[in-house]
């Protein structure tokens, strides 16, 4: 074991603190209980850091970690001890990692790993460990906990049930969640080694979800409700999805209605973005991405047979923020007044082309009044209904009577 | 899929033109060269951008190697000055085809300069320009009537308002004055 890395601990420890130990005195003293009296390391630790913590008049130093925390009030760079049940056991992605999952008591869950080279004894699933001085940080926006050399594990002879507590969907932060939910779409996976994806949702809202291949794992069946325990909640993107390779899921009785947290915007369109008005797209199955001028996929190369769609990228404007939106065909028909197979028709025998249909939207839309409403997705709202802001006489009466007081 | 930028587009001001004539401080929040000038408009709001509805009663072609047009676009309350060149060949291109008399909407950057008397003159860069119709313009000038009073109702409270009291030593009551009369000219 490496007394750099015990010692590198204790001063990370003492300057949390407030304290500036010196390294190198740390070291010796350590060095002399684990060479000198064959004290284990995790002993001489905790020796050495009691000691210090006495020198520097510091409290809650060594304490901190042996008393008992409830997961879901632990934050990063805590040292703590628990006791939870191993939920979940994740294949190791690494040879450093000995093992990674869920461990989860009546508060909450957490992710945790054990390194190869802590040499913790291997934990087994479904059963209770008290896990002391474990340090807790943070991997991708989440608290996490490492079980390192200084680590110890126990094993408890403790089988109390534990129900996970469901959150709304709407309320999952990035760590480990549960939830109760209907699976509302199925796409198309974008990656040999996933077995499904799709979109998941309750009564709050909507999450993407994921589930990779691997062995024991089976599919979910769309418009079925599952409960759904311990999975894993990422960030990217500023977008949260849900990985349900660490979760326990088992479909269950009853429908949800599905709220759709729709956003609903009023403003002026103060932009068409290039990339509006007539497209061609891939005609290859699953692609539909959007065609060159010169028919060309960014994946798929040449494509002459594409198929044509019509679509509107613009800025709606409120005055305050000015927001990303994206309209598909049949918006953009009722909105410019005109269908696609007109819009394609015109395109083919005007000499503009193209560029023809984006000129006749942008002047039938451009610096007009629209509400929009739809689900926000990366930072751009994707509208799927679109009226015009009539005039309402109502108002203007109001706003005199905010403006003038006094009506004329 | 790409990542997201922190970039946020400015938002664009509703301002009648009487508050846009008064503006006469401009500022930069850094001295990084790509970091947007902002006009400090009376009402006490930052504006690097403003959507403007009027009537179009005006427009010329200048200049002969780079040529621009300018256009005078009226409403309520009174002119706005805008301007159309090489570097905005969108609006340039539709400018040219607008013929006046014509209710416009003008989406644009506010610009300051002073001319050799001393005098300093606010017009609008347009960034585009498109005809609408005589019911766009009356949400407009609602839509501009509610936004400038939400600004004065929140005057003394936020940084920008208390800068262009020092600037403008702008009183309140003058532009609700200037909103009731802007209102007052819809038709019901």
């Amino acid at each position: 074991m490496n007394l750099s890395e015990v010692t590198e601990r204790i001063s990370r420890k003492l300057e949390a603190k407030g304290a500036q130990p010196d390294r190198q005195k740390i070291e010796s003293r350590l060095r002399r209980l684990v060479e000198e009296f064959g004290v284990n390391t995790a002993e001489a630790e905790r020796t050495v850091t009691g000691d210090l913590a006495r020198e520097y008049n510091l409290t809650g130093v060594g304490s901190t970690s042996t008393e008992l925390r409830p997961i879901s009030e632990i934050t990063p760079g805590e040292w703590v001890t628990i006791e939870g049940k191993i939920v979940s056991l994740t294949p190791s992605l690494s040879p450093s990692i000995a093992q990674n999952g869920i461990i989860a008591d009546s508060s909450g869950a957490m992710r945790f790993v054990a390194w190869a080279r802590a040499n913790a004894p291997v934990m087994e699933y479904g059963h209770w460990y008290r896990i002391e001085s474990a340090v807790v940080d943070e991997y991708k926006g989440a608290p996490n906990l490492k079980i390192h050399s200084g680590t110890t594990i126990s094993r408890m002879e403790k089988d109390a049930p534990l129900l996970p507590s469901i959150t709304p969907v709407a309320e999952l932060k990035p760590g480990v969640g549960s939830v109760r939910a209907k699976v509302i779409q199925n796409w198309e996976v974008s990656h040999d080694r996933m077995l499904q994806t799709g979109l998941l949702g309750d009564e709050t809202g909507t999450i993407k979800f994921v589930i990779w291949k691997e062995e024991g794992k089976d599919q979910l069946d769309l418009n079925t409700v599952y409960n759904i325990f311990y999975a894993t909640v990422d960030e990217y993107n500023g977008r949260l999805s849900l990985a349900l390779n660490t979760a326990m899921y088992i479909s269950d009785e009853g429908d949800i209605e599905v709220g759709r947290n729709e956003t609903e915007i009023q403003g002026a369109l103060v932009h068409i973005a290039p990339g509006s008005g007539l497209i061609k797209r891939c005609p290859v199955e699953g692609c539909n991405r959007t065609l060159s001028r010169q028919n060309y996929c960014p994946v798929h190369e040449i494509q002459p047979e594409f198929r044509y769609d019509l679509r509107l990228k613009a800025v709606l404007d409120d005055g305050i923020r000015a927001k990303n939106i994206l309209m598909q065909r049949e918006i953009v028909e009722k909105l410019a007044g005109i269908t696609l197979d007109e819009a394609v028709g015109i395109a083919e025998t005007n000499p503009l082309g193209m560029d023809e249909i984006f000129y006749r939207i942008r002047n039938a839309v451009l610096g007009r009044y629209y509400t929009c409403s739809g689900n926000e997705f990366g930072g751009r709202l994707l509208v799927d209904s679109c009226s015009p802001v009539t005039f309402k006489s109502e108002e203007l009466a109001s706003l005199l009577n905010r403006a003038g007081g006094e009506a004329a | 899929m790409k990542p997201q930028s922190a970039f946020e587009r400015e938002p664009a001001r509703r301002v009648f033109a009487n508050e846009l004539r008064e503006t006469r401080y401009q500022f930069k929040e850094s001295e990084d060269e790509k970091s947007p000038t902002y006009v400090l408009l009376p009402s006490g709001i930052r504006s690097n951008r403003i959507f403007i509805v009027g009537t179009l009663t005006e427009k010329q072609r200048q200049g002969d190697q780079n040529v621009f047009y300018r256009g005078r676009v009226v409403d309520p309350t009174g002119t706005f000055f805008i301007m159309a060149g090489s570097y905005q060949p969108e609006a340039m291109q539709q400018l040219a085809r607008i013929e006046p008399p014509a209710f416009v909407a003008v989406v644009g950057k506010p610009n300051l300069y002073t001319t050799p008397d001393g005098t300093c003159l606010v017009s609008v860069r347009a960034e585009s320009i498109s005809v609408v119709d005589h019911e766009t313009r009356d949400i407009w000038v609602l839509d501009t009537a509610r936004e400038t009073l939400d600004r004065l109702d929140a005057f003394g409270t936020t940084e920008d308002s208390n800068k262009a009291q020092e600037e403008y030593g702008t009183r309140p009551d003058v532009y609700r004055k200037i909103v009731y009369d802007a209102l007052s000219q819809v038709q019901l």
